[in-house]
C-alpha cells in the first residue's frame, strides 16, 4: 500500500531524462543552432499547451478515464474571450474569467455523465470534442466579426501575458506551466486528494467503500483538464494576438502521447506529473528538433512521434511482463518477426 | 411473445427506432424529406462509415479499440488510387488494399494481444505512422484521375435507389452478423470482449481472438479505403482524416459498449447512417452547417447517457428481482 | 554558406536602414534559400503551387524549402514560421491562415532579417515586404459571379430577368480567403441580380472532408429540387458536389456549379457534361513568382512602387502599390508593394487539356 503512494515512478523519469538528454546531444550535434538557449525559449511556445494541458489530462487518466475533448475547448476558450471582450463590452480580464468558468462548466458537464452517469470516458469525451467545438463555431456566429477573421487588437496588458519575458529570456508561458506542473505536482502527490485520485484508479469499488467519493473525485479531475486547457486557451490567444475557434486544433494526439509516455497507465492507477511535463517536453523538442536539424517537414512528424510511441509502449511492455513473457515463450520467435 | 420483447430490447433495435424518429423530426419540419429517394440518400451516403464501424465493431466487441482506422482507410485509397490511376490491372489494386488492411490488422493485433499494450495507445501510434505514409505516398500529386468506369460504380443502383455499394455492405454486415452469433467461432469475439480471463479458461484463445479482430477491422478499413477512392475519385494526403472517431461513434449510437462483450454488427450500421446523415438531414432542417458538430455531440452524448441510465436502472432491477426470488425461496422453505 | 548568409543579413540590414543605394544591375538570387509556407498542407492548390516554385526554383538556383502544417490553424502556422526562421532561411515566402494570427511570427522574423513575402492570402501590409497576388477578394468574387452567369446562359437561363434559386457550398465559416470571395460575391450579386435568391444565407460547409462533400452536396441537390445555381469557391467541395449532381443523374443543362479547384480535379467531370465552367489562376507561377521576389529582395535588390522585376522564364512584373488590394492601406517607400498576377484562368471543355496542374 505504501508503494502506491510513493509517487513517480523514479526509473521510467530517469529515462525520461536521457531521452532529453539524448535529444539534445543529436539534435545539437546536428544543428548547434538548437542549443541557442532564445531560440529554445521562442520554440516552447509552440508546443507549452500541449505540456500545460497534459499535466492534467494525466489525473483524468490515473483516475481511469481519458480526455479527448479538450482541444475543443481550447478554441471554445479562445472564442469566448473574444466575443465577450469585443461584442459585449466586457473587461479583457472578465471575458477571460467568464472563459474559464464555461471551460469549467464543460469539463464538469462530462465529468458528471462520465462519474454520476457510469457513461465511459471515451465516449463522454468523444462526444464533448464534437459539441464544444460546435459550440465555440456557434459562439464565433454571435460576433459581428465573421468567422473567418478571428477577433483581434486585445489590449496590451492582455498580450503582455504571452510578451513578457522574465529576466529578459524566459517567456512568461514557461512560467505559466512550471508553476501549473508545481501546482500539480503537490496536489498529486503530496495531499489527500491526491491520494484519492490514485486510490480511485486503483479500485473505485474498494474507494467507496473506504469513505471516498469517488464520484466527485472523478469529476473533479474532468474539471481540472478543462481549466487547463482554458489557461492554454488563454496563453495561446494572447501569444497569437487573435481569438478564433479553430485554435485548439489537433492537440489531442500530442497529448495523449505525452500522458502515456510520461508513463501514465490508461487503466488508471499509475501515473506522475514529473513523467508527463517530461515527456511533453520531450515531444515538443521533437517536433522542434526534426524539422530544424534534419529538414522534415512539419507534416511528417506523426511518423517519428508514432513510431517513438510504439517503440516505448511496446519496450516498456516488454520489459515490465517477464512473467507473461515466459507464458508466451511459443510465441517469441513469430512476435521478433513481426517487430523486426 | 418472448421472442417480441427480446426483440424489443435488442439494442440495434431502439438505435433503428431513432433514426426513424430523426427522420419522422425532419419529415415534420421539412415534408418535402419524406420521400423514398430522400432517405435513401442517407443510407447510401453512409457506406464508408458502415464499413468501418462494422470493423471497429470487432474490436470493440473484444473489449479494444482501433483508432488507426482512419489513416488506414486513406493509406489504402491512396495505394489504389495510385495504382488503377497507373493503369494497373483494378483486382491487383484491390489485392494490395486488401493485404495492406489484413498487415495493419496484424501489427495492431500483435501490439494489442501480444504485446498488451493499450489498445488507444498502440493504434494511436500506428495512426501517426500510417498517417506519415500516406503523405509520402500521395505527396505532392494528389489522386484525381481515376478512370470514369472506377468512378461510376459509385453511381449504380440495384434494388430501388440503393447504391451497388450499400446493398454489398448491407449484405456483408449481414453476413458477418449471422457468422458472430451462428458460429461457435464466431461467438469467441463477444466472450473475450465480455471476460478475456474466463474466456481464456473455457478455451477460448483470447490472444488469436483479438489478432483475428484486428485483421477484420483492418479489412474493413481497406474496402472502406476503396470505396472511398470509387466514390469521391480524389484522394489527397488528408483523406479519412477522423473518421476513426466518426467509426466508434457510430458503434456507440448503434448500442455497442465500449468496455466490451456487447452489441451487434447491424447495431454498428445503423449507427453510421445515424451518423453519416446527420449533415444530410440538416440541409432539409434549414440549419446552416455550423451546428453540424454541436448536434453531433448532443446527439452521441444523449444517446449514451440515457443508454447508461437506462442499463443502470435495469441493473438495479434485476438484482431487486433476485433478491425477491431468493427471498422468496427463502420463506418458501421456512414455512416449509 | 553560413558566411554568405550573413554578409547578405548585414547587407539586407544596411539597405534596410537606407545607407547604401545599389547599382542599376539586380543583385543574383542565385544561393538564396526561400522557406515556402503553404496555408495547410495535402490541399491540392497548394502542392501545385510548391510543384511551380521547385521547378523554376532549380532554373534560378535557389533553394525552396517547402515547410507546412496539416492544420489549418494560425498556430500550427506560427510554429512552422518559428521553424523556418529558426532554421535560417533568407525568405519566407507564405499564404497566410490568419493574418492577425501571424502578425508578431513575421515581425519578428522581420525583426531578424529575414525577408517575408506573401501569396494567395495576404499579411497585414505592414508585416510583409511584397504580396503577390491573385486579385483581390472583389475580383475573385466577380469572377466566381461570372462564371455563374456564363454557365447559366449556357443552359438558357437569362441570368438577367429569370429568377435564379442559388447557395454557396465551401470548407467551412473560419477560413478567410473563400469566406472573403463568398461576402464579395454575394455583394455583387445583390447589386446586380436582386432577381436571384439565396435558398441558404449562412451556406453549407464541407469542411475539406470528401465524404462530406457528396453528402452535403446531395442533400443540397435534394433539399432545393428548384436550384439553378450551386457556386463552390472551395476545391474539396467543388468535386464533392460534381459527384453528387453525377450521381443523381443532373448535367449542366439541369444545375448550373462551378468554382475554385484545380483542372485535373475537375476535367474528368467536365467531360461527363456535367459542369460547363470553372476558374483558378495559375498557382504554380504564383508559387514561383512569390518565392522569386523574396529570393530578390533577399539577395539585397530594393524595389519602390513602379519598379519592374524581370523574373526569368515568367517574365516582367511590375510593383504597385498597397492599396490596389485595399483603398485603406498605405504603402512603405521601400520593399513594400504588390505584384498582381498577370491573369486569372477559366476552364471549360475547350482549354481545359492545356492546363496539367
Amino acid at each position: 500500500m505504501k508503494k502506491l503512494f510513493k509517487g513517480p515512478n523514479a526509473g521510467w523519469n530517469s529515462f525520461l531524462v536521457l531521452l532529453l538528454v539524448l535529444e539534445f546531444v543529436v539534435f545539437g550535434s546536428a544543428n548547434p543552432k538548437f542549443l541557442r538557449i532564445p531560440l529554445l525559449m521562442t520554440a516552447s511556445n509552440d508546443f507549452i499547451s500541449i505540456c500545460i494541458i497534459s499535466i492534467f489530462v494525466t489525473m483524468v487518466m490515473i483516475t481511469g478515464g481519458i480526455d479527448i475533448q479538450v482541444s475543443s475547448i481550447v478554441g471554445l476558450t479562445s472564442i469566448i474571450i473574444g466575443v465577450a471582450w469585443q461584442d459585449f463590452g466586457l473587461n479583457i480580464w472578465a471575458a477571460v474569467a467568464l472563459a474559464v468558468f464555461c471551460a469549467a462548466l464543460c469539463g464538469a458537464l462530462s465529468g458528471f455523465f462520465v462519474a454520476y452517469c457510469g457513461v465511459q470516458a471515451m465516449v463522454v469525451t468523444l462526444g464533448g470534442s464534437f459539441l464544444y467545438s460546435g459550440l465555440a463555431l456557434l459562439v464565433s456566429s454571435l460576433s459581428s466579426t465573421e468567422a473567418y477573421k478571428g477577433i483581434s487588437g486585445f489590449p496590451d496588458a492582455f498580450k503582455a501575458i504571452s510578451k513578457t519575458k522574465v529576466f529578459g529570456v524566459v517567456p512568461m508561458q514557461i512560467i505559466i506551466f512550471l508553476l501549473l506542473a508545481v501546482f500539480a505536482w503537490f496536489l498529486l502527490h503530496r495531499t489527500k486528494y491526491g491520494r484519492k485520485i490514485y486510490l480511485v484508479g486503483v479500485n473505485q469499488t474498494a474507494a467507496e467503500y473506504s469513505g471516498i467519493n469517488s464520484r466527485l473525485i472523478i469529476m473533479s479531475t474532468y474539471i481540472l483538464a478543462a481549466v487547463s486547457a482554458a489557461v492554454a486557451g488563454v496563453v495561446m490567444t494572447a501569444y497569437l494576438g487573435t481569438s478564433k475557434s479553430d485554435i485548439g486544433g489537433n492537440l489531442t494526439m500530442n497529448i495523449i502521447t505525452a500522458c502515456v509516455l510520461g508513463g501514465t497507465l490508461s487503466t488508471g492507477g499509475k501515473g506522475s506529473i514529473l513523467g508527463t511535463a517530461l515527456a511533453s517536453i520531450a515531444i515538443g523538442l521533437l517536433r522542434f528538433g526534426m524539422p530544424l536539424c534534419f529538414k522534415i517537414n512539419t507534416q511528417y512528424l506523426d511518423i517519428p512521434i508514432g513510431v517513438l510511441l510504439v517503440v516505448v509502449v511496446v519496450g516498456r511492455a516488454l520489459v515490465n511482463m517477464p512473467s507473461v513473457q515466459a507464458k508466451l515463450g511459443k510465441l517469441r520467435p513469430k512476435k521478433e518477426k513481426a517487430g523486426s | 411473445m418472448s421472442v417480441i420483447k427480446k426483440v424489443l430490447k435488442a439494442r440495434e433495435v431502439s438505435s433503428f427506432c431513432f433514426l426513424v424518429a430523426l427522420f419522422l423530426i425532419v419529415g415534420v419540419i421539412n415534408p418535402s424529406f419524406l420521400k423514398a429517394e430522400n432517405v435513401t440518400a442517407c443510407f447510401n451516403t453512409s457506406v464508408v462509415y458502415t464499413l468501418i464501424a462494422v470493423g471497429m465493431a470487432f474490436a470493440i466487441f473484444t473489449g479494444e479499440i482501433d483508432v488507426s482506422v482512419g489513416s488506414n482507410l486513406g493509406f489504402v485509397a491512396a495505394v489504389v488510387g495510385t495504382m488503377i490511376q497507373n493503369g494497373q490491372n483494378w483486382f491487383l489494386a484491390f489485392g494490395v488494399g486488401l493485404v495492406i488492411g489484413v498487415i495493419v490488422g496484424l501489427i495492431n493485433g500483435w501490439g494489442v494481444a501480444v504485446m498488451k499494450v493499450p489498445s488507444l495507445i498502440f493504434t494511436l501510434g500506428t495512426n501517426g505512422i500510417l498517417r506519415g505514409l500516406m503523405y509520402l505516398t500521395v505527396g505532392v500529386q494528389q489522386v484525381n484521375q481515376l478512370p470514369k468506369s472506377f468512378k461510376d460504380i459509385s453511381s449504380m443502383t440495384l434494388i430501388g435507389n440503393f447504391s451497388i455499394y450499400y446493398c454489398c455492405a448491407v449484405l456483408l454486415t449481414i453476413v458477418i452478423h449471422i457468422l458472430l452469433t451462428r458460429t461457435r467461432k464466431g461467438r469467441y469475439f463477444i466472450a473475450v470482449g465480455d471476460n478475456a480471463g474466463g474466456a481464456d479458461l473455457v478455451g477460448i484463445p483470447a490472444t488469436a481472438t483479438k489478432i483475428w479482430a484486428y485483421v477484420i477491422c483492418g479489412v474493413m478499413a481497406a474496402l472502406g479505403g476503396i470505396i472511398f477512392a470509387s466514390r469521391i475519385g480524389i484522394v489527397t494526403s488528408l483523406s479519412g482524416n477522423g473518421y476513426e472517431m466518426k467509426a466508434v461513434a457510430a458503434c456507440v449510437l448503434g448500442g455497442i459498449s465500449l468496455s466490451g462483450g456487447v452489441g451487434t454488427v447491424i447495431g454498428a450500421a445503423i449507427g453510421a447512417v445515424i451518423m453519416a446523415s446527420i449533415s444530410y438531414l440538416l440541409v432539409f432542417m434549414g440549419f446552416s452547417s455550423n451546428y453540424d458538430n454541436a448536434i453531433t455531440g448532443v446527439i452521441l452524448m444523449t444517446i449514451v447517457v440515457a443508454d447508461a441510465l437506462l442499463q443502470k436502472r435495469a441493473a438495479v432491477k434485476n438484482r431487486r428481482a433476485r433478491l425477491a426470488a431468493r427471498t422468496e425461496k427463502v420463506t418458501k422453505e421456512a414455512a416449509e | 554558406m553560413k558566411k554568405t548568409v550573413s554578409i547578405i543579413l548585414a547587407l539586407v540590414m544596411v539597405l534596410s536602414l537606407g545607407a547604401v543605394a545599389f547599382a542599376a544591375e539586380p543583385a543574383s538570387v542565385e544561393g538564396m534559400t526561400v522557406a515556402f509556407i503553404p496555408k495547410v498542407t495535402g490541399n491540392a492548390f497548394f502542392e501545385v503551387a510548391n510543384q511551380g516554385a521547385q521547378e523554376f526554383a532549380e532554373d534560378w538556383g535557389i533553394t525552396v524549402e517547402y515547410m507546412g502544417d496539416a492544420t489549418a490553424s494560425a498556430a500550427a502556422q506560427v510554429a512552422v514560421i518559428n521553424q523556418a526562421v529558426a532554421s535560417g532561411v533568407d525568405a519566407i515566402c507564405i499564404s497566410t491562415v490568419d493574418a492577425a494570427g501571424v502578425s508578431d511570427a513575421l515581425q519578428e522574423a522581420r525583426a531578424a532579417g529575414v525577408v517575408v513575402t506573401t501569396w494567395d492570402s495576404d499579411a497585414l501590409v505592414a508585416d510583409r515586404d511584397l504580396m503577390v497576388s491573385q486579385g483581390t477578394p472583389e475580383v475573385l468574387g466577380q469572377m466566381l459571379v461570372d462564371l455563374a452567369v456564363a454557365g447559366l446562359e449556357d443552359r438558357g437561363v437569362d441570368p438577367a430577368a429569370d429568377e435564379v434559386n442559388y447557395c454557396w457550398h465551401y470548407s467551412q465559416a473560419t477560413v478567410t480567403d473563400q469566406n472573403s470571395w463568398q461576402v464579395e460575391g454575394e455583394k455583387i450579386i445583390a447589386e446586380n441580380y436582386p432577381n436571384w435568391t439565396n435558398v441558404e444565407p449562412d451556406n453549407y460547409y464541407s469542411e475539406q472532408d470528401a465524404e462530406k462533400s457528396i453528402t452535403v452536396g446531395e442533400a443540397v441537390l435534394d433539399a432545393h429540387p428548384d436550384i439553378d445555381l450551386i457556386i463552390c469557391n472551395d476545391s474539396t467541395a467543388l468535386p464533392g458536389q460534381l459527384q453528387a449532381a453525377e450521381n443523381k443523374g443532373l448535367t449542366k443543362d439541369d444545375v448550373t456549379i462551378t468554382g475554385f479547384a484545380t483542372p485535373n480535379a475537375i476535367k474528368g467531370y467536365c467531360t461527363n457534361g456535367t459542369l460547363f465552367n470553372w476558374g483558378l489562376w495559375d498557382c504554380k507561377i504564383q508559387g514561383a513568382l512569390g518565392c522569386y521576389v523574396a529570393a530578390y529582395l533577399a539577395a539585397g535588390n530594393e524595389v519602390t512602387v513602379g519598379d519592374t522585376i524581370s523574373v526569368p522564364g515568367i517574365g516582367d512584373v511590375e510593383v504597385m502599390a498597397n492599396d490596389c488590394l485595399n483603398p485603406d492601406d498605405e504603402t512603405a517607400d521601400v520593399n513594400n508593394g504588390v505584384v498582381l498576377l498577370p491573369e486569372r484562368a477559366v476552364f471549360n471543355a475547350e482549354n481545359m487539356d492545356n492546363y496539367d496542374f
